[in-house]
């Protein structure tokens, strides 16, 4: 019998739609679950993507692609290759490792909600094997690492992070937990897979893996580019989703989500993509700024996506997010670094004379905002005052964020607000906006911060706020270089 | 005589610090109690007296913080005169 070919049946067999009538919509697709924005039934039928993907075709797809990653990681571990890589790109990875692989899992939990509670059978086709990537991805990243565990104890944060209340993975986690582990299907696939994944980390994987290629981490790069392949494909749910909330007078409620987005998802990837390009990617390797980066790919993307799909810019797009992209994640790194022996990596500092040359170019005035913050670190590690290099109490951290509250200039102060009695602060007015647009949702977070106040960290010093964060003497990050940067900062001065 | 905690941060610095205070010291002692957290660390020494800025107003270096008005958490900025 001859066979059909798949576009004679592909979509007659996918798309399962049916009008209910032993049950009601509601019970079927419950709002929280699923919500619908008063967009209903057949309404969402029409959900389409371009990808058309059969089962049979997936296993077969992601089974060689899985065969070659764990082949490369095979054939790596007989060699030194991790070895010689160089401290600042270990601490990239060792960064991305803990902030990542268990969130692919917490991102199959919201795929998996799509998969069910999505309003269309394309679309629940679609995040069914969305379902199955960010299994697959989490597994894989938590493997690798562990991989090189008898190497350096501190890859076991690939897998122990997100158990824990580091501030950094408090950090991760609220972004997380808000953008999908806890998030409806339709919200979910606006948040998710439209800001989150088409807007940034695509691009960033793609970015990453070129990077890794770069410095010769073929292991990583490896794995990277197989990932990114498949977010490509899982993260076209957002765009038809988006298009059907429009077509349905639902632009303002679409536009809200990813403006609240955009921005959340902004400040970790400044957070860790910021530093990891311009202070732990060694110079050599350097192929362009983070600034550089963020203009020429995610802010052409969404305004490509913004004009295509006839929505706006966000409200904070010239105001805020732009001026960030110049001074944001060099103060973030600073934060790190000082505060090093709170994270699971080694910072870089990456302020070495050619390396502040390459900044200063890169971002006219660094020298006079943080060069000079950084030439008194460096007469502390030269003359031996090692401990002035270290901190003695916390920095306050955004109630939104959950990043400490930087600067960009003088005598900024940050934004104090109270709700129902409780102070918050917030180190942006679209932080505070973001919070104060769904106070129920957010109000019983607490910071670390707020924790180290009520008492929840005991001894409530800075050794008692690293056990409470699960850092233990043999991850605890330090200077990833040994500050041999100091001494070409020192010639280079005279 | 209470622990009373602030925000602040020394002018020049890149980041707001949790400050422990006593709500009866004076603002020379909260001034040198920020900068012992960031002058010498961050920010370069100079040998010049330090103030408190609380909502755009410098304070008296006798008054103290019960007799400032500042509550706990609010923000107040250090710096050189």
């Amino acid at each position: 019998m001859p066979k059909l070919q798949r576009r004679d049946y592909y979509d007659i067999a996918r798309d399962m739609n049916w009008a209910f009538s032993y049950v009601g919509e509601d019970e079927v697709f419950p709002e929280e679950l699923s919500k619908s924005f008063g967009i209903h039934g057949e309404q969402w039928w029409g959900w389409d993507e371009p990808y058309k993907l059969t089962y049979r075709e997936y296993v077969h797809n992601q089974a060689g692609k899985d065969d070659g990653i764990y082949s490369i990681r095979s054939t790596i571990a007989r060699s030194n290759l991790y070895d010689n890589l160089d401290a600042g790109w270990k601490s990239a990875i060792k960064a991305h490792y803990g902030a990542i692989p268990v969130p692919e899992y917490f991102a199959s939990i919201g795929e998996a909600r799509m998969a069910r509670f999505g309003r269309a059978a394309a679309w629940r086709n679609m995040a069914t094997f969305g379902t199955l990537d960010e299994c697959r991805h989490g597994q894989a990243q938590i493997y690798f690492p562990y991989c090189l565990l008898g190497k350096d104890p501190q890859f076991d944060w690939a897998h122990k992070a997100m158990h824990t209340n580091e501030w950094g993975v408090i950090a991760a986690r609220s972004l997380f937990d808000d953008m999908f582990t806890a998030n409806d299907a339709v919200s979910t696939a606006i948040q998710l897979t439209f800001t989150f994944e088409t807007g940034f980390t695509n691009l960033q994987f793609l970015g990453m893996a070129s990077d890794a290629l770069h410095v010769g981490d073929i292991e990583f790069g490896a794995l990277i580019s197989s990932i990114q392949t498949d977010e490509a494909r899982h993260s076209q749910q957002g765009e038809p989703t988006l298009k059907i909330m429009i077509n349905n007078g639902r632009k303002a409620e679409a536009q809200k989500m990813v403006d609240q987005m955009f921005w959340r998802s902004w400040k970790l990837f400044a957070l860790l993509t910021g530093i990891s390009m311009d202070y732990y990617t060694p110079l050599e390797s350097r192929t362009m700024s983070f600034k550089e980066f963020m203009q020429d790919w995610i802010c052409r993307q969404f305004m490509d996506q913004f004009k295509d799909l006839g929505m706006n810019v966000p409200w904070y797009w010239e105001e805020h997010f732009l001026p960030e992209l110049d001074w944001v994640h060099h103060a973030y790194h600073m934060g790190v670094w000082f505060w090093r022996p709170t994270v699971w990596w080694n910072p870089d500092a990456g302020v070495s004379a050619a390396e502040r040359d390459w900044l200063e170019q890169k971002y006219p005035g660094w020298n006079d905002r943080f060069g000079k913050l950084w030439d008194v670190i460096g007469d502390n590690v030269r003359t031996g005052q090692i401990e002035k290099t270290y901190p003695a109490t916390l920095p306050i951290v955004c109630n939104c964020c959950h990043i400490p509250i930087c600067s960009p200039s003088i005598g900024k102060a940050p934004r104090i607000t109270t709700h129902n009695g409780r102070k918050l602060n917030f180190c942006c007015e679209v932080c505070e906006w973001v919070w104060k647009s769904q106070p129920e949702r957010y109000d019983t977070h607490l910071s670390i911060v707020d924790r180290f106040l009520a008492g929840h960290i005991q001894p409530p010093t800075l050794e008692g706020a690293l056990q409470y964060m699960g850092i233990t003497p043999d991850v605890a990050g330090n200077d990833a270089q040994a500050y041999a940067w100091n001494g070409a900062s020192r010639l280079a001065a005279e | 005589m209470a622990l009373f905690p602030l925000q602040a941060n020394f002018r020049g610095d890149f980041v707001v610090l949790l400050i422990p205070v006593d709500d009866g010291d004076d603002m020379s002692i909260v001034a040198d109690k920020v900068a012992q957290h960031a002058v010498g660390l961050r920010v370069a020494e100079k040998s010049a007296p330090k103030c408190v800025y609380y909502n755009g107003r410098e304070l008296p270096s006798s008054m103290t913080v019960a007799q400032s008005g500042i509550q706990p958490m609010d923000w107040i900025e250090v710096a050189y005169v």
